[in-house]
């Protein structure tokens, strides 16, 4: 078969021409930071990211409100992973239209397409560089994030690592997928000005709580 | 095809003569440099980071058959099917009997240097797939059907009137304004419906790494997300020096590739690939390909050139190169430009095809001092300028008076002789204390040569010599 004489060409040269090699060890990351939220807050909002930071979950569900109506917004897609798994969001806050991850397999990627915002959690967030992560999974979503022109976050902060090094190290196997985003879509493709929302969402919105 | 030196000089000479050019090059490339600096002082231990990668780097590639089989291991594990392609026209096979079999007509594409490099577009055409470029720059370059001008931001070249007269020709109806944000607002309405249309997306990769056989890929846009997320077959095609055997090294390479690239300490987006959709999975494809592609860098391990391989890709050494930075990107004739294309593209397509590369370089060390991975680059291009002349490659007139000037320097009245006459017959092409450079040599006037001075350092310190006795 034609694509195993391939493999085995190529493996074949690279393994004549080994070399003897150790590998070094894992890097020993400096970065310690006293407060993450701040550190992490700080980092996000140089990208063009906007974070708040609340007492607990229930003011940042307060906090959720008040965005989602500032924004103007209508029909929001939703996640369903902690912390948003527990709250109802479709029950407590009635005045938006909701699609909540699972309930509705076949309709999923038109609601994200059609939605104004797309609320998910976050696998762990990196205080360095104000990046969130997120995973696909049961009740998670690539697109609930990705499509609609707004995407916001519910950070506790217990999900806060200092740095790209340290989720590294987290030493658990990886889902199909994960993102780490670090502010909201943007190139300086024509003459080096930044636009933001090229393809990604336009604003990313980060609602903290400790 | 082939690029001679004369090749070269031509369109660095239009290049350099070209006003909006020079301010388009000197503006991006002093926004990278700039942002590097910066991003790099933001780090406590930026340079022992380097000399770490640097380690990384170079122990992967010494043993790269073993990170391959174990990163193929994991992501056929992980549900992804893993390619092997010899060359260029091997990966645009796989990548068109795929498409082929799965009745694509339509594939959305994030930016990627491996299938510039073999040409996968062209390829696709004639299969009777329409691909569609989305990242913006890259976009942009396709609507104009020219090459990319930077290996990070491939349309620096290309102005807003420019481009607002692509977008016009590209949506058949005059823009109502030609601002940035609204040429923006274009492509991301324009390339959406590409995105949700699209039958596959292909993409590259930044990274492979091992232990998890997952692929890696950076963008600021979101179109490498979008091609990975939406369409039912994702198809990565990755060259297969780029692995990382473990998280801990793909973190030590994420650190230092956005903040070498663009000075931001993270691209927006990192996207990490591990085989397709999973059964609780909501969205994402059904499918993964990956295309380890060789296509000449095998050949390359074990050789004085096998240092090129550790090259994440990040393009500082085109920023700080002050021949790229004058001569501009399309004068190397290759996706690779700057002093890596000028090294790369003649290992990978042919010394004898890109004879002038070598050649376009001062070799003043600027890159090997920005490398992230402290690459020599310099080194290996008086080693390929040797290979030219060790071919016979090197042209004959140069050749001829190389062999003249070691026969001159080793015969010391030859040269006292030779110098006095050249003195004397210089005169003509004198002006002031400067030669005047003919143009066939010089086409850009841009060499400025002293001339020879009336009397020469050896006599003056006879003189000297005299006065002290």
């Amino acid at each position: 078969m034609k694509m195993s004489e391939a493999r085995e060409a190529i493996l074949g040269r690279l393994r004549a021409r080994q070399t003897e090699a150790r590998q070094p060890g894992v890097w020993a990351s400096q970065r310690d930071f006293p407060d993450l939220m701040e550190r992490f807050a700080a980092a996000l909002t140089a990208t063009g990211g906007e974070v708040f930071v609340e007492a607990d979950l229930a003011a940042a569900v307060v906090r959720l409100d008040e965005v989602l109506q500032a924004l103007g917004a209508e029909r929001v897609v939703a996640t369903q992973e902690a912390p948003l798994d527990g709250l109802d969001l479709p029950a407590r806050l009635p005045v938006f239209v909701w699609n909540v991850a699972g309930e509705d397999r076949d309709g999923w990627r038109a609601f994200c397409s059609r939605a104004d915002v797309g609320v998910s959690g976050a696998e762990a967030a990196l205080a360095e560089t104000g990046t969130v992560v997120g995973q696909s999974g049961a009740g998670r979503s690539r697109l609930a994030t990705l499509l609609p022109p707004v995407h916001v976050v519910l950070l506790p902060e217990e999900r806060l690592v200092s740095d790209i090094f340290a989720w590294a190290a987290r030493g658990e196997g990886l889902p199909a997928s994960v993102t780490l985003i670090s502010g909201p879509s943007k190139t300086a493709d024509i003459e080096q000005t930044l636009a933001v929302g090229v393809h990604g969402p336009r604003r990313l919105i980060v609602i903290g709580y400790r | 095809m082939r690029v001679t030196t004369r090749d070269f000089r031509r369109d660095a000479a239009a290049t350099i003569a070209d006003s909006h050019l020079q301010v388009a090059l000197e503006t991006a490339t002093g926004h990278f440099r700039d942002g590097r600096v910066a991003a790099l002082a933001e780090l406590p231990d930026a340079e022992a980071l380097r000399d770490h990668l640097k380690a990384v780097r170079a122990a992967t590639i010494a043993r790269l058959a073993d990170h391959l089989e174990t990163f193929e291991r994991h992501a056929v594990a992980a549900g992804a099917q893993v390619h092997w392609a010899r060359d260029g026209a091997e990966a645009a096979q796989i990548v068109t009997e795929l498409a082929r079999a799965r009745g694509v007509t339509l594939a959305t594409k994030s930016k990627s240097m491996a299938t510039e490099e073999i040409h996968l577009n062209a390829a696709l055409a004639a299969a009777g797939v329409t691909p569609v470029e989305t990242d913006l720059g890259e976009w942009i370059i396709q609507l104009a059907e020219e090459p990319p001008y930077h290996i990070i931001a491939p349309a620096i070249h290309k102005t807003r009137d420019q481009v607002a007269a692509l977008f016009e020709r590209e949506t058949q109806g005059p823009l109502a304004n030609d601002d940035i944000p609204t040429l923006t607002a274009i492509a991301r309405r324009e390339l959406r419906q590409r995105f949700l249309d699209a039958g596959m997306g292909i993409s590259g990769g930044n990274i492979a790494v091992a232990e998890t056989g997952s692929i890696v890929l950076v963008t600021n846009e979101g179109n490498g997300r979008m091609v990975t997320s939406l369409p039912p077959v994702h198809v990565a095609v990755i060259g297969i020096e780029k692995v990382a055997p473990t998280w801990d090294d793909a973190a030590a390479w994420l650190a230092l590739l956005a903040r070498s690239a663009t000075g931001q300490p993270l691209s927006i987006y990192t996207t990490v690939v591990t085989g397709p959709a999973r059964a609780a999975d909501l969205d994402g494809p059904e499918e993964v390909h990956v295309i380890l592609l060789d296509n000449g860098r095998s050949r390359l391990l074990d050789t004085k050139y096998a240092e090129v391989l550790e090259c994440i890709r990040c393009g500082a050494c085109l920023n700080i190169c002050p021949v790229y930075r004058e001569a501009g990107g399309h004068a190397y004739r290759s996706p690779y430009s700057g002093p890596i294309g000028a090294v790369i593209t003649p290992l990978l397509f042919g010394l004898e095809a890109y004879p002038a590369l070598p050649q376009a370089s001062t070799l003043c060390g600027a890159c090997q001092d920005v490398c992230p991975v402290r690459i020599d680059l310099p080194r290996m291009l008086l080693a390929l300028r040797a290979d030219e002349v060790a071919r016979g490659q090197a042209a004959p007139v140069e050749a001829l008076l190389e062999k003249g000037a070691a026969f001159v320097l080793a015969h010391e009245r030859l040269l006292r002789w030779g110098r006095r006459a050249l003195a004397v017959g210089q005169q003509p092409l004198v002006a002031g204390d400067q030669l005047r450079v003919p143009a066939a040599v010089n086409p850009a006037q841009e060499r400025r040569l002293p001339a020879l001075a009336p009397r020469s350092f050896h006599e003056l310190w006879a003189e000297l010599e005299d006065e002290d006795v």
